[in-house]
């Protein structure tokens, strides 16, 4: 896709000079779209998604090869609110919003250049896709519950006028019913927004009902990718991500095996 | 920290501009006019001792309100704040000394001292954190106090710098009424420029990088310089408060400066509470009062005479007790009291608010 809002080219990611996090990752997220990085544990999507969002340096890691661009421009390595100036806003896992602020002042935190009549506007966009938002505007961060705060920093997050939205665990410590409702809420976004959102999630059957298109990571690399139609069908995925096992259910011994072949072979 | 948010029932906001009003309702309205009253009347009845306290009390609000600003909102630990008073003091005493500068020069002059100040001592805060911030912070006060001492003993002040008082068109500028509404309007500007700073974008982001650095930077702010503002606009009030300092007093030493003061400082914003400027005010007012206060009540005790050489002792170690107790028993402080009586009173004869969906 040569149009692509944001391009990770064969990036390889290395924590503290020594241990490779993430190796020969390419993706890309074309506008408009809603694009899932998939995986377990440890298999190297959250080191992704803090390589686009430029929050490496924090944990002492740096982008060793590769290139990112967005929107042709280069910025890998370019410190965070660089990057989030540029467009590509994150949410990050957790801590996400400030418990010590209000709901209104939670989201009067994002630098914006926008006018008075302007930020107006937004606050209202940003109440009607979250009403439950509008009700708890002088409730402070740290008393809202768990669905409530994810709310919240996807709101804040959208303030900053993002083109590439970048989510991380959006079901986290989250209820089903919770989940189902955000994700229906980001579709909203995209489409009445026109963001495209990177989503990156462990259940891959909440990420699987909104991605256009989805990649699975599997120890720091990506082992597969397609369209969402593609992934749902695809055998692996079912038994392993949506734990539709076809028939009896295999033993972790099993499982763990045929990981390892996959590794050595795939 | 639950605020009690019903400060009048049945008063709701119905437009951005009454979101800005500083003051919301006719009760604030009138309990702000009462109090301002009272203050301005108080230096006609006071004593001469009283008016004195009055004025360390306004003097402290100046230096605790930049120190909350700094520490409690912004979330940067300090414990170079007397030798920001000092820096600001000892601009004063030289440039009135040596060029005979007017107030006003003094006043900038010293305001300038405390921006660089807080500049430079700021940038550690972008690599240090907590407890090795407040120790890189004390390099500050250690510089400006040698700096000061030098100064005095090169020009043969060895006892201090005298400062004359201020002259405005051929008028000096003395006594303690003046000086009473002098510091009190020093220290009314102080707390409106802290409130207004609060609810700009700026206070805001200092409190965003308080509670979570790496969302406030996702979210596009700038912590090297949210963190340098702090410093910077803490640093300026600070030393202006200095100034103040030296002018009230006439007098300039190094001695007035030692690390005890900021100790003392930090005892306020603790006492009073963190991230409030009301607590800075009541910590600052009780800090200051406090040792009075042990010295009235060792008056009150048989054989008062005796003791009078172990009040130094007493006082500090009645200090030392008070502020542990405070973390102990009432971290948020004189102002997590003052919230637990309002919502006592908004709610009585309830004991809690009711769940949200009661209402209904």
């Amino acid at each position: 896709m040569s149009e692509a809002l944001l391009q990770v080219e064969k990036i390889e990611v290395v924590y503290k000079r020594v241990i490779t996090a993430v190796q020969g990752v390419t993706l890309s997220v074309g506008p408009k779209q809603i694009v899932a990085i998939l995986g377990t544990n440890g298999a190297g999507k959250t080191t992704t998604l803090r390589a686009i969002s430029g929050f490496l340096g924090l944990d002492d890691a740096r982008i060793a090869e590769g290139a990112i661009s967005f929107e042709g421009r280069r910025i890998e390595n370019a410190p965070p609110h660089d990057i989030a100036a540029r467009g590509i806003v994150l949410v990050p896992e957790r801590d996400k919003v400030f418990p010590n602020l209000t709901v209104t002042e939670n989201l009067a935190v994002p630098v914006s250049r926008a006018s008075a009549a302007e930020r107006r506007r937004q606050d209202e966009q940003i109440y009607s896709l979250f009403p439950r938002l509008s009700e708890l505007r002088q409730r402070i961060g740290g008393l809202l519950s768990g669905g409530e705060r994810q709310m919240l920093a996807i709101a804040g997050a959208l303030m900053c006028r993002p083109r590439l939205l970048l989510v991380d665990e959006l079901s986290l410590g989250l209820a089903p019913v919770v989940v189902q409702d955000l994700t229906r809420r980001l579709l909203a976004v995209r489409d009445e927004l026109g963001i495209a959102i990177l989503l990156v999630e462990q259940s891959a059957a909440a990420a699987l009902t909104i991605a256009d298109h989805a990649y699975v990571m599997e120890n720091g690399r990506i082992v597969l990718d397609g369209d969402r139609e593609k992934l749902r069908s695809h055998q692996d995925v079912q038994e392993f991500y949506l734990g539709q096992a076809g028939g009896e259910r295999r033993s972790y011994r099993a499982v763990k095996q045929y990981r390892r072949s996959r590794r050595w072979y795939g | 920290m639950f605020r009690p948010t019903p400060r009048a029932s049945g008063y709701f906001r119905t437009g951005y501009g009454q979101d800005l009003a500083l003051l919301q309702t006719r009760a604030e309205r009138i309990s702000l006019a009462i109090f301002l009253l009272i203050l301005a009347g108080f230096p006609f009845v006071a004593s001469p001792f009283a008016l004195d306290l009055a004025c360390q009390v306004f003097l402290a609000s100046v230096g605790a309100l930049s120190l909350m600003l700094l520490t409690g909102y912004a979330g940067q630990i300090s414990l170079g704040h007397a030798g920001l008073i000092a820096a600001g003091a000892f601009t004063t005493g030289i440039f009135a000394r040596e060029i005979h500068a007017p107030f006003w020069i003094t006043l900038s002059a010293s305001a300038v001292t405390g921006i660089v100040l807080g500049f430079v001592f700021g940038l550690p805060s972008l690599r240090l954190r907590g407890l090795y911030l407040a120790v890189s912070t004390l390099a500050l006060h250690f510089v400006v106090i040698y700096l000061g001492g030098e100064y005095e003993t090169k020009r043969g002040f060895s006892t201090g710098i005298l400062v004359e008082p201020p002259s405005l068109g051929g008028f000096r500028l003395s006594g303690g009424r003046f000086w009473y509404f002098v510091l009190l309007a020093a220290a009314a500007l102080s707390l409106l420029i802290c409130i207004n700073l609060l609810r700009s974008r700026s206070g805001r982001a200092f409190r965003a990088v308080h509670a979570r650095e790496t969302v406030a930077e996702a979210l596009g702010i700038s912590i090297a310089g949210t963190k340098l503002l702090a410093f910077v606009i803490s640093s300026a009030m600070t030393s202006v408060a200095g100034c103040l300092f030296a002018y009230y007093r006439g007098f300039v030493s190094v001695e007035a400066f030692d690390l005890f003061l900021s100790i003392q400082y930090v005892a306020m914003i603790i006492i009073g509470g963190m991230g409030s400027l009301l607590g800075a005010l009541l910590g600052a007012a009780f800090v200051t009062l406090f040792p009075y206060a042990i010295e009235a009540l060792l008056h009150l005790l048989p054989n008062a005479d005796k003791l009078a050489g172990d009040i130094f002792a007493v006082n500090y170690a009645s200090f030392g007790v008070v502020m542990i107790l405070f973390l102990i028993f009432e971290p948020l402080g004189l102002v997590g009291i003052w919230h637990r009586l309002q919502n006592y009173f908004l709610l009585w004869p309830f004991k809690y608010r009711p769940l949200a969906g009661a209402r209904k």
